[in-house]
């Protein structure tokens, strides 16, 4: 019996996984993918691509463009700037996703709702509940840079429009997860604010909301690395961050500069990174210390 | 004396699940009582019922006077603002400090906003106030500790306060000392004891421990199955009582195991 189960579940492992070959060779046909493709076409192709890898060895210590004025400021200085705009985005966009992220969080979860509640109030919440789980499926099905795209079709290049092209799906996704933690922190302390007088909604405030505040933050600083690529990202659609000016540099083949530009880059993204990685151990030092 | 609680034929289902059946009994106010009984008997689900987050399936419950069926969900919650619960977890928000724990005990008594505003910056008197009763319970160095940074006897000492700081008429604790190691645990129920008496609220205690039951408690209340097997002074316990409180069927022995 258990030996029959075993081999079945084998052998609906067997056709799911041939299932995929086939469909990634029928993509890759459709899309006229052959291991041809990967190969350039041409000679210039070639030296083009081998330049640009070698150029990583020696990232620009100076601009390789001759007609940049001498006064200008040094590269490095250039990238510098282009990070903190890329910050500023990245901060920017957070500053506006966050707040938008917890009003939505709020609605899309349940742990607030008040026991008991008439059929009608009932269908009222459920109603909201879902409204704002759709609302947040749909700002974070679309990605930054299409949300980039249409807004500047819109408004036009503007930094407003870049902060808001990254707000709108990542408020999406932050809200998503933020209802999720929500519901998800143990209901003890909630009940035992209600069986004290509590109401509903002050148990939300000062209870279940408190208790889910640093997996909020933590969740929020992971986000926030992931603006920074975005905002980076917004760059090769025109918005001032180092994504433009590493865009502009390889339009011109300077691939030097792109390199250094990378780089700095790399280094902000590590440096935030192990930022976070420091603020989260500190938030989560309570776990473990007395869940033994 | 008037009577904190009055129960009547008080009857309390989950489903086809019997947890409180046919239970009468009377505690008046400014009492000590225990429960005790085996693990499956009913205890929780008789504090949940006291404190009206649980409603009797059949019968009638009267709470500080007020019958419970006859009571709006405003006033039912009125009502718990008066009744100190300590639930058996304890129910603390593990990464809020002791102070901002404790001062929750009022909220029942205080609006949302004033709540979140004790959260950020708690009055001075309120943190005067706390100081003493976490100075009473013996941590009153921990008021600004985060609670998930202090040991299980400590948490416990905070839930204390906290109820404490409710200034409750009636104060019921589930299985207070169900964590903690036998010494610590015994200083904690003299503790709720000499609380009781000091400040003349009713205590009303789930004990899985006996002894301790009859060492501090002058009413035991049996519990079995639901039912009110055992009601009286420790002394009165009889080996025979003992024995049906105790002596377990086949069932419960698989549910303990
Ligand atoms: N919320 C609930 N839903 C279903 N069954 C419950 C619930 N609470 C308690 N019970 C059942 O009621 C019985 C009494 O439980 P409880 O009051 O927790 O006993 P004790 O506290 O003495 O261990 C048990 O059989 C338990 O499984
Ligand atoms: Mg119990």
């Amino acid at each position: 019996m258990a030996m029959n189960s075993t081999i079945g579940k084998w052998g609906r492992r067997r056709w799911i996984v041939l299932g995929i070959v086939i469909l990634f060779l029928l993509c890759a046909k459709s899309l006229g993918l052959t291991p041809a493709g990967l190969v350039p076409p041409d000679e210039t192709r070639w030296e083009r691509a081998g330049a640009f890898f070698k150029a990583a060895l020696s990232p620009a210590m100076d601009y390789q463009d001759e007609n940049v004025p001498e006064d200008a400021p040094p590269i490095w200085f250039k990238g510098l700037y282009g990070l903190l705009l890329t910050l500023k985005f990245a901060f920017g966009g957070m500053s506006l996703a966050v707040p938008l992220a917890l009003i939505m969080g709020f609605f899309g979860s349940s742990s607030w709702w008040p026991e008991p509640r008439g059929w009608f109030l009932d269908l009222f919440l459920r109603g909201i509940y879902f409204a704002f789980r759709f609302l947040m499926s749909l700002l974070r099905s679309i990605h930054e840079l299409i949300w980039a795209l249409l807004i500047l079709s819109a408004f036009g290049l503007s930094p407003l429009a870049g902060m808001i092209a990254l707000a709108l799906p990542f408020s999406g996704t932050l809200g998503k997860v933020f209802s999720e933690l929500i519901d998800e922190e143990s209901r003890d302390a909630a009940a035992a604010l209600k069986a004290i007088g509590h109401r509903p909604l002050q148990t939300f405030f000062v209870g279940t909301l408190p208790a889910a505040l640093p997996n909020l933050i933590t969740y929020s600083l992971y986000r926030f690395e992931c603006a920074l690529r975005s905002s980076a990202v917004l760059g090769f659609v025109g918005i001032e961050t180092i994504g433009l000016y590493i865009e502009l540099s390889h339009e011109e083949f300077y691939y030097n500069e792109v390199w250094t530009y990378f780089y700095l880059l790399l280094a902000l993204i590590v440096l935030v990174d192990f930022w976070g990685a420091g603020v989260r151990a500190r938030l989560n030092s309570h776990k473990g210390a007395c869940e033994a | 004396m008037s009577s904190a609680f009055e129960l009547n034929g008080v009857t309390c289902r989950f489903g086809d699940l019997v947890a409180i059946d046919k239970v009468s009994l009377s505690i008046a106010e400014g009492e000590q009582v225990a429960f005790i009984g085996p693990s499956g008997s009913g205890k929780t689900t008789l504090i949940r019922l006291l404190n009206t987050t649980a409603v009797p399936s059949d019968g009638s419950l009267s709470v500080l006077g007020y019958i419970i069926a006859d009571q709006s969900v405003e006033s039912l919650r009125v009502l718990r603002s008066r009744v100190g619960t300590m639930p058996q977890h304890l129910g603390l928000v593990e990464n809020l400090t002791a102070i901002q724990n404790v001062i929750l005990g009022r909220g029942g008594q205080r609006t949302t906003l004033r709540s979140i505003r004790d959260l950020i910056i708690p009055s001075r008197s309120d943190t005067e106030k706390i100081h003493q009763l976490l100075r009473r319970v013996g941590i009153e160095e921990k008021l600004f500790t985060m609670v998930s940074k202090l040991s299980g006897g400590q948490k416990q000492r905070v839930a204390i306060a906290r109820a404490l700081f409710q200034e409750p008429e009636i104060l019921l604790a589930d299985e207070p000392v169900s964590a903690v190691d036998p010494a610590r645990a015994r200083d904690s129920v003299r503790l709720l004891t000499e609380l009781s008496g000091e400040l003349g609220f009713t205590l009303c205690v789930s004990l899985h421990h006996l002894e301790l039951a009859k060492e501090f408690f002058p009413r035991l209340i049996g519990l079995r199955q639901g039912r009110v097997v055992f009601d009286g002074a420790p002394d009165s316990l009889k080996d025979r009582e003992l024995e049906s409180l105790y002596e377990l069927t086949a069932d419960e022995m698989m549910a303990d195991a």
